[in-house]
């Protein structure tokens, strides 16, 4: 990268403080006048150690910093490392806790897919956009903040079951919120469809095929714009999305207009989804009958073994490996993160655009550095 | 003129030229803050929230706390800047807006059925003048991003003259159509020659053409690829601090308020009104310029707006708009024009 | 592809490299390999049966046993069977073979596990620090006998 410098290239650092990452981490270009002839990643500025801190708290602590991985999606963070303690533990949360969860996720990717299309309109110019999504995003918010009483980092999830139940009269102040969503995400298809200088800054940048998608190992939105049905509520199932109806959405350009769009899609998708879920919730305890997980679980010692848990997470295939040896702090957790091969692919896309594509296409990846670091 | 002057004050006119010219930019520096402050609410309301609403009534003093916040600034320079360039790009960007002031007539008054336009000077080439002028801002945009020894305004200052190169042609050629209709380059004539039939209807591409060429002129949203906020920090302007800053932030608007007052004058009709209006003693006097504020705010208004509701061009969309759409439109537009001033003129 | 029938498959091929292959349960399955043969294993399973989707690479201090393992997960982006292979280093000299060419995005993950642990990845394009500084370089963080961790836990609660 540092090689004998042409006379018209210079290195240009989009560095740790950027207006248009998501988090920081430098990203190294060669430019040759506009044109990006080399790039290079550098991770860290926000590693927080949590693999080693997940080693020296207990369980029931880990809950709470496992949150902290990815700070806008923390339910499916929780999701996971609960997952995979659930596994171990031999126990299975009964049917209205797995109900709750997959409300709570389902809202989750509402959320965080409301922010990375607002991001992304910024990064290419369009401000406006960006107002609009936040304001649809604080109705969800306001949502999950009645259920666990936080807008971020939420803690709410225990093993076995959920921290507390639903608020009285949850679903009445759900529908309308619904309702509203569908109206508005209809409106910003249309605003990204009509758009002309939208759609040449976004139609045909940052190409990707399936056969080089996979390659790279992405995952998510990102590779289900290219055509490839790959997501793990239909794959490997868990809690009760195999009793749902919803499908995959995918498209087959692989640009960064179809990233958009497949999230557009899964937008309605989720929506689909927590009206099922409000519809068929049944009534029943929250944890596991005869069982001291409730409430009040002080300290518990999981069996010694091992397992490799995966969800959906919204940017893609989030993954723990959790190994036991039968104390009451886990032995070695290994956080396998959706956006860490996405931005390891991201280098070898951006050469040979201009540096005006390398904001297009580093935002159609919705990233989170956080989870990228941990 | 029939007026007639005095004797004793003839020695004192330079005099009174240099006070009614300091009144001037003290006004058009208050027009540029109003600007300022009818941006920021305007897009405010696009985008559901609400502007400056405390600093005083709806927030119209916001714009004076900011300035005083920008004039108790520390004054940074980068330790490899070029002294020359950085400290003197001030000049260049708001003497071409002052220098295009001198020329523009910002309205117009009817005593006894004559017509005195309010303008600094009155020259015979005056509409040419004005644009030739409003092209020496880009020096002083170079002068900034070139010598602030940094890449990202380097990049911008490379994306600026590019646009410059590119928009300059169709505009003077658009500027160039609408004078050879009329017969005369004198922005006064342009302006009293329109009556009922404006030239936005006479030249309908010609009038398009010039707006969108103005619009990147001044370097507004969807042209503003040298200070594209997200790619580039904040592109060409990113090491000035303090009221450099400032200066250079009002002349941006101040442009647009001048080239708002263009647009109204050469094809939205000028201060023209019927002649029962202009013949009124009272109403003779303000209702002229009256009415080309009201056009020249409508036309703000809508370079506002338009910066809020689109993203924002790549570098190489933009030239190739130019020259590849906009350049044949213009000419298109000239031929239209020539022949129609034939026309009209037999 | 079943469970069973990948098995087979894999300890047909490959006798006396796996060792312990188990299945835990529809889709998820486990098995000890050589640590001198793990790429060309790699190789096998990309080629031959559809595992062409690279989880994660970490690896684990077991100072117990007084060795490291590299743990690989693959799967597939066809069926959902993932599989956890094991390789079982020395901790005085841990080196293995780098997968970088069987699967491009193994590299940072083996970046990650050389700066955390010390496992040196041989013919790794680019083997430098990817998460930490540069001069934490030889700490080795997640080894259990780093000293530099705060222990402050709620062992005195239990």
């Amino acid at each position: 990268m540092e090689e004998q410098l042409e006379p018209n290239e210079m290195i240009i650092h989009l560095g740790p403080q950027h207006p248009m990452q998501p988090g920081p981490f430098r990203l190294n270009l060669r430019l040759k006048g506009e044109t990006v002839v080399d790039a290079d990643i550098e991770l860290g500025f926000i590693h927080k150690g949590i693999e080693k801190i997940l080693e020296n708290k207990t369980y029931l602590q880990g809950i709470t910093i496992v949150d902290r991985i990815c700070y806008l999606v923390a339910l499916v963070n929780e999701e996971c490392f609960v997952g995979c303690t659930e596994k171990l533990l031999g126990i299975e949360p009964p049917e209205r806790s797995q109900y709750i969860r997959v409300i709570l996720d389902e809202l989750t990717r509402i959320q965080s897919h409301l922010l990375g299309m607002g991001e992304f309109g910024e990064f290419i110019g369009f401000v406006s956009m960006f107002m609009y999504t936040i304001r649809e995003r604080e109705e969800v918010l306001s949502l999950i903040d009645m259920i666990t009483g936080a807008r971020v980092t939420h803690s709410y999830l225990k093993f076995g079951g959920v921290r507390d139940d639903l608020p009285d009269g949850f679903k009445e102040k759900a529908i309308p919120v619904l309702n509203n969503l569908k109206k508005s995400v209809g409106d910003f298809e249309e605003m990204f469809h009509t758009d002309r200088i939208f759609r040449e800054r976004t139609v045909g940048v940052g190409v990707l095929t399936a056969d080089v998608a996979k390659n790279l190992g992405v995952s998510g939105p990102v590779l289900r714009a290219t055509g490839v049905p790959f997501d793990i509520r239909k794959n490997e199932p868990y809690l009760i999305y195999k009793d749902l109806d919803f499908r995959v959405c995918t498209e087959t350009a692989g640009d960064c207009f179809a990233r958009v769009q497949v999230r557009l899609n899964e937008i309605r998708e989720s929506i689909y989804i927590l009206e099922q879920c409000l519809d068929q919730l049944p009534s029943g305890p929250l944890f596991p009958e005869n069982t001291y997980y409730g409430r009040r679980t002080p300290v518990m010692r999981v069996p010694a073994g091992e397992v490799f848990h995966r969800v959906e997470d919204p940017r893609g295939e989030m993954g723990m490996y959790m190994i036991s040896d039968g104390s009451d702090k886990p032995y070695r957790v290994k956080i396998r993160g959706p956006h860490y091969p996405t931005l390891q692919a991201l280098p070898p896309l951006i050469i040979g655009t201009t540096v005006a594509d390398v904001a297009a296409i580093s935002g159609s990846m919705d990233g989170c550095t956080s989870e990228a670091d941990r | 003129m029939a007026i007639v002057i005095p004797e004793s004050i003839i020695p004192l006119i330079p005099w009174i030229r240099g006070i009614i010219g300091l009144l001037l930019i003290g006004i058009i520096f208050i027009g540029a803050m109003g600007a300022v402050w009818l941006e920021r609410k305007l897009s405010a309301d696009i985008q559901t929230r609400m502007g400056p609403c405390r600093v005083g009534k709806y927030g119209l003093l916001q714009l004076v706390a900011d300035a005083i916040k920008l004039f108790t600034k520390e004054d940074l320079k980068p330790l490899n800047a070029d002294s020359l360039l950085f400290n003197n790009a001030n000049i260049f960007m708001l003497g071409s807006v002052f220098l295009m002031l001198v020329a523009l007539p910002v309205g117009a008054v009817f005593i006894n059925g004559v017509e005195y336009p309010l303008a600094v000077t009155q020259m015979d080439i005056s509409v040419l003048y004005i644009e030739a002028v409003s092209a020496l801002s880009i020096f002083g945009i170079f002068m900034v991003a070139y010598g602030s020894n940094n890449k990202y305004s380097l990049l911008g200052a490379f994306r600026n003259f590019a646009r410059m190169v590119g928009y300059e042609v169709p505009l003077g050629i658009t500027v160039i159509s609408v004078a050879a209709m009329t017969g005369s380059l004198n922005i006064v004539d342009i302006s009293s020659a329109q009556g009922l039939h404006w030239n936005i209807f006479l030249q309908p591409i010609g009038c398009f053409v010039f707006f969108v060429s103005l619009m990147a002129d001044m370097g507004r949203l969807p042209f503003d690829q040298n200070e594209s906020e997200e790619e580039l920090i904040a592109g060409w302007i990113t090491e000035y601090c303090g009221m450099r800053f400032g200066l250079g932030f009002f002349a941006e608007y101040i442009h647009m308020i001048l080239g708002s007052f263009l647009v109204a004058l050469l094809f939205l009709g000028g201060w023209n009104l019927p002649g029962f209006i202009a013949n009124n003693s009272v109403l003779g006097l303000i209702a002229p310029t009256g009415f080309l504020l009201i056009k020249a705010t409508f036309v703000l208004l809508v370079i506002i707006g338009l910066r809020w509701a689109v993203p924002r061009f790549r570098i190489d969309q933009v030239v190739d708009l130019s020259w590849k759409k906009l350049l044949p439109l213009a000419l298109l537009n000239l031929v239209w024009a020539v022949g129609l001033g034939l026309y009209l003129g037999a | 592809m079943d469970v069973t029938e990948i098995l087979k498959s894999l300890t047909d091929t490959f006798p006396e490299v796996i060792s312990e292959a188990t299945a835990e349960s529809e889709i998820r399955t486990r098995a000890y390999v050589d640590r001198k043969k793990a790429k060309e294993v790699c190789q096998y399973l990309k080629d031959s049966l559809q595992f062409d989707h690279l989880c994660s690479v970490c690896g684990v201090d077991y100072i117990k046993r007084n060795e490291f393992e590299v743990v690989y997960h693959i799967a597939s982006y066809d069926h959902p069977v993932v599989l956890a292979l094991k390789a079982k280093l020395p901790r005085e000299n841990p080196q293995i073979e780098s997968i970088v060419s069987v699967y491009w995005n193994a590299n940072w993950y083996e970046r990650e596990t050389y700066e955390l642990f010390g496992i040196i990845f041989k013919n790794h394009p680019n083997l430098k620090p990817l998460i930490l500084p540069e001069d934490m370089l030889g700490e080795w963080p997640l080894r259990k006998d780093y000293k530099g961790f705060p222990n402050k836990t709620a062992r005195n609660l239990v």
